[in-house]
């Protein structure tokens, strides 16, 4: 008896001590991604005259997806002698990636749609990367089902436990359901509509869309406003709705004008053979994988690490200066014409007379890619790709390792954390997500799991944390309609282009792409 | 004290009988024919308790200790005996040899037992008296063994349980007959320590019994669970009545022993009469060998390439004697390779053709699963096939999911498939089918079949074809990575059939 009560006390000891041990101790975390220090450099740092100068046909200012389908073009154009010069060690931008010994993963955007059936340059690029085999003889686009999302697509988890899709339904009451259907069918019905000008009301790139002014003033209204005019006050319906705002814009309805949070629902009209409209092109790596096609096209021509700071248009020249971090120089490259695919806080700062409108936010996010021994099975439906929690913080995460083919389980799965830093403004969002260190962001994280998966915390190993400081253009009230989008697309000089979502103001690889292919053809077109 | 050692005998014998009843139940799980392994153990347990009593001439002195020693081991060996016959049953060579051992050395420590005692007992009572007592407890404590047994203990506890409890009731009788002689006793301490140290280890064996075998397990199958194994990929599950040993993988029935060769005879033969090739064959899944077996029936197959996820399954049934008898020792053949890998991992990396393949995987019941019966896995087995090569999957039932069998048929069709789907009556499962398909035309190209098929003939074949009114195609999509359609027409139909 005595040793049965002297081994419980021990045992109890060894608990408590066990419970006072830090529950995060065992996770390692790390922050990385954009290089704030080196692109601040920009803004803090006064920088000289260069010490030598290259010649050279174009230069193309940034490796985004903008910067790097634009060299793609370039190269598909015969225009071969060009420089890429990129801030970061890796071309990529948002649709970046990392892997692990586990697997490959996004450290930004996760997926493609499948592209809008007129959308023939995106289509061409899918072909081109044996992401689209060929076509149906009705015409429609069959898609290499490898890289469509595997079934089981989506989840939600709400009123504690997992429901099959997205839009809720476990457990609303039927006034809840019938507004859902109604807001769906209406979005279905501006998923068909056409302005005036028999333009699709909304598409992509948003350039195509209607300049019909019925559709066009839903862009003076927040997401918000408009629900409130058409009656829809489901609470679980503008949770939804909030949730896919924030998802492509990182901001909230009450944030975003009612013209882009509708685009979001009506813009996607692709159709394939096999596939539905509503469905995704996804890789581990996310569209890492499409990033991967595009950097074979100017893998020659490109240079990292190296910090634009003036560009210098004349009549038939652009004085590019750069500083390259690996040798610490002053450079310059003389070019006959130059694509600035950068967005407007960098271009605005590099162009003569450039002044940084205030009407471009951009909304700061957070990526962390997770390692654990595995998802816990929770109440309900079973892990799919993407995983939402109904009211959640974040956006849920999605499983990196959907498209395994293999019987096996993973030796450690891989999720993607999506958190739209949008609580504060963005400017005070971005000093607290820098300020954070990984630890603090670990255990933020750990308990936003916690709620559908009790215990995860004790499972997870490593968390790979990328902060994006301006993840994303921001679609608010008016700005689609409004002068600032429309200024920044003009340029004053005939041999500078400029190239970036931000300047669709949807901060999609669609519009990355569209800016990128119209940027190059101009040139082309200059260069003769 | 004398009452105290009275209700020794009394325990004794019910841990001895005990034993012997465990060791009977555990032979005729293992090894089937219970009345063989009824007689052949309880005859080998009572010749060993002879050679214990004959032994119990040489303790001269310290008898006490020598009892309680006694009584540490006794419960020792016998509370661990069925706990080792489990784990050994899949490694053992000769499960035979190691189950007739133990029981030897079980029933000789067991025949030490009461002469010991008596000799223990015999200045404390009247000769006449002794035998009498003893006798008396020892058949009180029988009976109640008998009884128990079978109504509480096997249902409630599980044989691993049950043998660690009747061995901690013997390591008990040691430390209360030391605790009550302890001036008697020499070595007093080291014995307490022992005893302890056993009791300790049989009670974590019987906490952690479910590691060894999951009780809540045994008692969702029919018949008595004789292995069970979880790998990385699956439950193994061994089940053994008079009638058949049942093979469960993730619970589901893999086969019956007793109707099994219909199964397999309408999944291999059928597709050797109409492939004009049988040299190379390869088999995806089927890591118990059956299908193997069949193929190895016909001369000309030069080589089956078998490619199994589940290295625990394959090495299971080349190794055990007892399964290794069921498929003919297919897995030993120098004509079959094993190959264990995940089959779509391996079908990327494959470039050999094969003129014969049999796709026999677990039905698509989930996601996972379902991969291997997408149109991205057939395409992807077109690579492995040349313009005439045979395919045959296994498609679940027509008859309980009409849907999910027709899906599997639109699926390779869509693949550009040439299809023929067929069924068969398996009892053990009921109405089962099976697609077979190719990338050229279907065609009977042969008549020559092995001799020994219990089943299967040429003529059958055309029976097997014809699908009744309650059967026949249903409208269905064709299942996609993206739609993963068969898992749900497969969940919906059996989970109706199930309520």
């Amino acid at each position: 008896m005595a040793i049965i009560a002297g081994g419980t006390v021990t045992l109890s000891q060894y608990l408590a001590c066990m419970e006072k041990k830090d529950k995060y101790g065992h996770i390692s975390s790390r922050i990385s991604g954009a290089s704030a220090k080196t692109g601040h450099m920009l803004r803090d740092r006064q920088f000289g005259a260069p010490s030598a100068t290259e010649y050279t046909d174009a230069v193309i200012v940034g490796g985004g997806v903008a910067g790097l389908t634009a060299a793609r073009k370039l190269h598909h154009s015969g225009v071969t002698n060009f420089r890429l010069l990129e801030l970061e060690p890796h071309t990529g931008g948002n649709a970046s990636s990392g892997s692990n010994a586990y697997s490959a993963y996004p450290l930004g955007a996760h997926y493609l749609p499948i592209p809008n059936n007129d959308n023939k340059p995106l289509l061409d690029l899918l072909a081109e990367a044996g992401i689209l085999l060929g076509y149906h003889p009705d015409g429609l686009p069959i898609y290499n089902e490898t890289d469509l999302c595997y079934d089981p697509e989506e989840r939600l988890y709400i009123r504690n436990r997992w429901q099959e899709g997205l839009v809720p339904q476990q457990g609303l009451s039927q006034e809840a359901l019938a507004e859902i259907r109604r807001f769906l069918d209406s979005m279905e019905a501006l998923r068909q509509a056409k302005g005036s000008d028999q333009r699709y009301a909304f598409d992509i790139p948003v350039d195509n869309s209607s300049a019909d002014a019925t559709f066009r003033q839903l862009d003076q209204l927040t997401m918000a406003d408009w629900m409130d005019q058409q009656g829809y006050r489901s609470e679980e319906l503008r949770w939804y709705v909030d949730y896919c705002c924030r998802d492509d814009y990182g901001a909230g309805l009450q944030a975003i004008s009612a013209w882009a949070g509708i685009h979001y629902f009506a813009s996607r009209k692709g159709k394939a053979a096999n596939a539905e409209t509503s469905q995704l092109l996804t890789w581990p790596q996310g569209n890492g994988r499409l990033v991967q096609h595009l950097q074979q096209f100017s893998r020659d021509q490109t240079q990292t690490g190296c910090v634009v700071y003036r560009i210098t248009p004349s009549a038939g020249e652009v004085l590019v200066d750069y500083y390259d971090t690996h040798t610490h120089q002053l450079r310059r490259l003389a070019a006959k014409a130059c694509i600035l695919a950068t967005p407007q806080f960098i271009t605005q700062r590099l162009i003569p007379g450039g002044a940084y409108h205030h009407d471009f936010v951009y909304s700061p996010w957070l990526v962390a890619n997770i390692t654990l021994d595995y998802v816990p099975a929770s109440s309900g439906y079973q892990l799919c790709w993407d995983n939402v929690i109904y009211k959640g913080k974040s956006l849920g995460y999605v499983n990196a390792q959907q498209q395994r083919l293999s019987q096996e389980a993973p030796a450690k799965q891989v999720v993607t954390y999506y958190l739209p830093l949008d609580h504060l403004d963005p400017v005070a969002s971005r000093k607290y997500a820098i300020a954070l260190s990984p630890q603090h962001w670990t255990k933020l994280i750990a308990d936003d799991l916690e709620i559908p998966h009790p215990g995860i915390t004790s499972l997870i190993r490593d968390v790979d944390i990328t902060v994006w400081g301006h993840g994303m253009i921001r679609p608010h009230k008016g700005f689609i309609t409004g002068a600032a989008r429309a200024a920044a697309q003009q340029s004053q000089w005939p041999n500078v282009f400029f190239a970036h979502s931000d300047l669709s103001g949807i901060s999609i690889f669609e519009e990355a792409f569209y800016h990128g292919n119209k940027a190059a053809d101009a040139l082309v077109h200059l260069l003769g | 004290m004398e009452i105290l050692l009275l209700l020794s005998v009394f325990v004794i014998a019910t841990c001895g009988l005990i034993y012997e009843l465990v060791a009977g139940t555990l032979a005729s799980y293992l090894l089937g024919d219970s009345v063989t392994q009824f007689s052949t153990i309880i005859g080998a347990y009572l010749f060993s308790m002879g050679i214990g009593a004959y032994f119990s001439r040489f303790f001269k002195k310290d008898l006490l200790s020598w009892f309680i020693q006694l009584e540490i081991l006794v419960g020792l060996i016998g509370g661990i005996s069925s706990a080792a016959l489990f784990l050994l049953f899949e490694h053992a060579a000769s499960f035979r040899l190691i189950l007739y051992l133990l029981v030897g050395l079980t029933g000789t420590l067991v025949g030490l037992e009461l002469p010991l005692l008596m000799n223990i007992l015999k200045d404390r009572y009247e000769f006449k008296d002794l035998v009498s007592r003893v006798f008396t407890f020892d058949y009180i404590g029988a009976l109640l063994a008998s009884i128990v047994f079978p109504m509480l203990l096997v249902p409630y506890l599980g044989l691993i349980r049950t043998s660690c409890f009747f061995g901690i009731l013997n390591v008990a009788v040691a430390i209360v007959v030391l605790v009550k002689f302890k001036k008697e006793i020499k070595w007093a301490a080291y014995l307490k320590a022992k005893a302890i140290a056993c009791i300790v280890f049989l009670a974590g064996l019987f906490i952690w019994a479910d590691r060894i075998m999951t009780f809540a397990e045994s008692q969702a199958f029919r018949d008595p669970v004789i292995y069970s194994h979880s790998s990385p990929y699956q439950r193994i599950v061994l089940t053994h009545s008079r009638l058949d040993l049942r093979l469960y993988l993730n619970g589901n029935l893999q086969f019956s022993s007793a109707d099994e060769y219909r199964y397999h005879e309408a999944l291999i033969h059928p597709a050797m009469l109409y492939s004009p090739k049988r040299s190379q064959v390869l088999i995806l899944g089927g890591g118990d060998g059956m299908a193997a077996r069949e193929l190895l029936k016909y001369p000309e197959v030069e080589q089956v390439t078998l490619v199994d996820l589940d290295p625990a399954m394959t090495k299971l049934f080349r190794q055990n004697s007892m399964l290794a008898s069921l498929n003919d020792s297919s897995l030993l053949s120098p004509r079959v390779r094993v190959i264990n890998a995940d089959a779509f991992q391996w079908l990327k990396e494959n470039n050999e053709q094969f003129d014969v393949v049999i796709v026999d995987f677990p039905d698509p019941g989930n996601y996972a699963v379902g991969k291997l019966y997408t149109t991205a896995f057939y395409r992807k087995l077109r690579h492995a096939l040349t313009d005439s090569s045979v395919v045959v999957i296994q498609s679940t039932s027509p008859y309980v999911a009409p849907k999910a069998f027709w899906c599997v048929n639109t699926t390779l069709q869509e693949c550009n498939y040439q299809t023929i789907p067929y069924h068969t009556y398996v009892p053990s499962f009921g109405e089962w089918g099976y697609v077979m398909a190719s990338p050229g035309p279907l065609a009977q190209r042969r008549t020559d079949l092995p001799a020994g098929l219990r089943y299967f003939a040429a003529a059958t074949f055309s029976q097997m074809r014809d699908f009744t009114a309650d059967m026949q195609p249903r409208k269905v999509l064709a299942n996609h990575l993206n739609n993963q359609v068969l898992v749900q027409y497969f969940e919906d139909e059996w989970g109706k059939y199930q309520e």
